[in-house]
């Protein structure tokens, strides 16, 4: 037999779980394949996608039923070890998949661990970083890298070993689109080389072309199993009542390509009327044409951003404006300053040059920290309760009657009255983001920003942050989102500032 | 230039000898300044300084008087700074052993000195725990000071107990998360595979490693041997 996956009625419930993860699957992957395994979050993609490199049952404890062979080991029987040189993993963190501090030793790290000689090792370094144009990385340190880089790496050491079979557990949910498509080349070029991959993944639209099967998997269970043609044929309404990402990013990025030029022109129309503070002065202004007479929460002048140190860098910023009601997206890719942009707006670093004003004055850091409020992209750095209610009402008087009115209205509004005296450690990382932007709102905070909210996200939970964007906007306040989910900004933002291609009008 | 990491592991081990035999202040200077030189040759200035400063200081506070000031509460100062005078040499040859050595030549020199799967493992994930602790801890103040939870620089002067709270809570649950995924990637690439390893990080013993260990061995066992006083 051939298959390099094969899978005879398989469950497995993870130790202190009531619900089993994935029930009665039966599948069978043939060499060289490459296959999708979709749904939305918690549907037992992961979980399969573990079974299969033998992380289930052995890393992850639990009750395991039914048949596993994966390129012809019984993974129940026998030791993980066996699958080390026959299975490569990938899997979604870059921060936390690599062990070695330098590019080179992490490559060398699987053959060293398989007994290879030094000088096989270097032989098999040189091929494999040809192979992934990652030569001028290999004396750098991995914890300096881009998040691509960092995937770029692990997909290499994962086949330092020429595996028969790659895994993949959403490697994408932290990348920019650039790092997606070179990730997208790099799978073209090991399947076209004979490797079977199997990806668990919710964004779906790179692999068009690439992938042979899409696999679907419902609360634990396949639901559907389609051929790539059968599937991309698949409307987009139908994909969505699936609750799967979208299999076509052309039309979100047309919108995005309109909002982010609408955002130039009011720009432009705005300092044509000589609004603002001064002729020289480039300006984004964000405003929606009814409130451009409004001032703006937050406005940035000559702003210039960065930071000093081993990796420092500077830019300079295009003069904004945000307004309250507003949802502002900011895009680019991993490097061009976001982050920093957005540390910079929150008062947690100064300026390198600049002024950022708040409601029409010069602020300090201070004053900005005050007014803004940042939901990190790992939310569980600002929980610090033991319960939702706690977490709301740190640093507040508890026993005044208004503040405990305001906490339930905030509650209730977020969604988060069933889980008041759960810890926040428990709840999903939609609810732990919930509870942090409740945390903002009983601060009192006027600008809430949120650092890629949506990362590894399927579409339900997706548009489920969208919500939350507009209920936030609809309340007054600003709101900010940095993302590389083109979907979300598509789809939520009212105007889109790229900081890839900052604004320069010369008039 | 760096010393093997068997030479460190060795100054540890120096480091927790000075504690268990209780060795006098002219000894602790002179060995502290013997640690701080290989610190300080790997590049690392900031923590040097910041070591013999913190180590100069201390000393400083262990001779006080407090009878001669008159002023009795002196005492627990003076008695605290020596305790932690004597915990000093340890975190430095600590913090050098494990801040400048990679996890492959950490893995080679432990493996080459036969220590079991057991010990080599969690040493080497310790390792690469370090770095990832900084960055945390940075985000975790950020997030504080959004909060208004005692930020600025005497925010965790003035409120001890509550910031440790906050800064550990969060620190303690992100490790468990990042102690899984990096336990998952070594073992899908087989760092607990029975069998022979191999390593193409070449570590070896130089003259300089000899000289460091003998150099520091001279003031400790002159000291035990009440040569110094």
């Amino acid at each position: 037999m051939t298959a390099e996956v094969y899978s005879n009625n398989v469950s497995f419930t993870y130790d202190h779980a009531d619900e089993p993860a994935v029930i009665n699957t039966m599948l069978s992957i043939p060499s060289g394949q490459c296959v999708v395994l979709c749904g939305a979050s918690g549907c037992g993609k992961t979980t399969y996608s573990r079974i299969i490199n033998g992380l289930i049952p052995q890393f992850f404890h639990g009750e395991f039923n039914g048949e596993q062979r994966t390129c012809g080991f019984d993974t129940a029987a026998e030791s993980i070890d066996r699958l080390t040189p026959v299975v490569g993993s990938v899997f979604q963190n870059p921060k936390t998949q690599y062990f070695n501090a330098k590019v080179i030793d992490e490559l060398a790290f699987p053959a060293e661990n398989m007994g290879l000689e030094p000088e096989a090792i270097n032989h098999r370094i040189v091929q494999t970083a040809q192979r992934f144009a990652i030569e001028p990385l290999l004396d750098r340190s991995i914890f300096h890298l881009s998040g691509g880089q960092k995937q770029r790496i692990a997909l290499a050491a994962a086949t330092m070993l020429h595996p028969k079979l790659l895994v993949l557990d959403e490697p994408t949910s932290n990348l920019d689109k650039v790092a997606i498509a070179e990730m997208r080349e790099l799978i073209a070029q090991l399947k076209a080389s004979g490797m079977t991959i199997v990806v668990a993944e919710h964004r779906l639209a790179w692999l068009n072309g690439i992938a042979d099967r899409y696999v679907i998997f419902d609360n634990g269970r396949i639901s559907h199993e389609y051929e790539a043609s059968e599937f991309l044929a698949l409307s987009p309404g139908c994909i969505a009542a699936m609750g799967l990402r979208t299999l076509d990013l052309q039309p979100y990025r047309q919108r995005i390509a309109l909002l982010e030029s609408q955002t130039n022109e009011r720009e432009l129309t705005a300092s044509n009327m000589g609004d603002g503070s001064g002729s020289a002065s480039m300006q984004h202004n964000l405003a929606q044409p009814s409130s451009s007479n409004s001032r703006p929460l937050l406005s940035t002048r000559h702003l210039s951003i960065g930071y000093r140190g081993r990796d420092g860098f500077s830019r300079t910023i295009p003069d904004l404006d945000f307004y309250s009601g507003q949802i502002i997206g900011l895009m680019g890719h991993n490097g061009c300053g976001k982050t920093t942009l957005v540390r910079t707006l929150t008062g947690l670093i100064k300026p390198v040059s600049g002024k950022v004003m708040l409601n029409g004055k010069p602020a300090k850091p201070r004053d900005l920290t005050r007014t803004g409020f940042l939901v990190m992209q790992d939310v569980n750095y600002q929980l610090f309760s033991d319960s939702v209610r706690e977490e709301l009402l740190l640093g507040l008087n508890e026993t005044d009657p208004a503040i405990i009115e305001r906490c339930n209205q905030v509650l209730e509004d977020l969604d988060l009255t069933q889980f008041v005296d759960r810890h926040p450690m428990s709840l999903s990382g939609g609810q732990k983001q919930r509870v942090a932007i409740g945390s903002a709102l009983m601060c009192g905070k006027d600008l809430i920003i949120l650092d890629e909210p949506t990362s590894g996200l399927d579409r339900y939970h997706m548009e489920q942050v969208g919500e939350l964007l507009h209920q936030l906007a609809a309340q007054g306040k600003t709101v900010l989102v940095v993302t590389h989910d083109e979907e979300l900004a598509a789809g939520w933002c009212t105007s889109i500032i790229n900081l890839e291609h900052p604004y320069s009008k010369t008039e | 230039m760096l010393l093997d990491p068997r030479t460190k592991l060795f100054l540890l081990l120096a480091a927790n000898l000075m504690l268990f035999f209780h060795v006098s202040v002219i000894t602790q200077i002179i060995m502290v300044l013997l640690f701080l030189v290989p610190l300080a040759v790997a590049g690392r200035w900031k923590m040097t300084a910041n070591f013999g400063l913190t180590f100069a200081v201390l000393t400083g506070l262990g001779f006080l008087d407090p009878d001669a000031f008159g002023l009795p509460w002196l005492h627990v100062v003076a008695a605290l700074s020596v305790g932690c005078t004597m915990m000093l040499p340890c975190f430095i040859t600590g913090a050098y052993a494990f801040t400048t050595t990679s996890p492959s030549a950490f893995i080679c020199a432990m493996r080459r000195m036969h220590a079991p799967e057991s010990v080599v493992i969690p040493c080497v994930v310790v390792i690469r725990f370090f770095p990832t602790i900084a960055e945390d801890y940075r985000q975790i103040r950020n997030a504080m000071a959004l909060r208004g939870i005692a930020s600025g620089g005497w925010g965790l002067v003035r409120h001890p107990a509550q910031s440790l709270e906050y800064i550990f809570i969060p620190l303690l649950m992100n490790a468990t998360n990042v102690a899984q995924d990096l336990s998952v990637a070594a073992l899908t690439k087989g760092l607990g595979r029975e069998g022979v390893h191999t390593s193409r990080t070449e570590i070896r013993m130089r003259i300089v490693d000899w000289l460091m260990m003998i150099v520091v061995m001279i003031p400790l066992v002159l000291d035990i041997a009440r040569v110094i006083r």
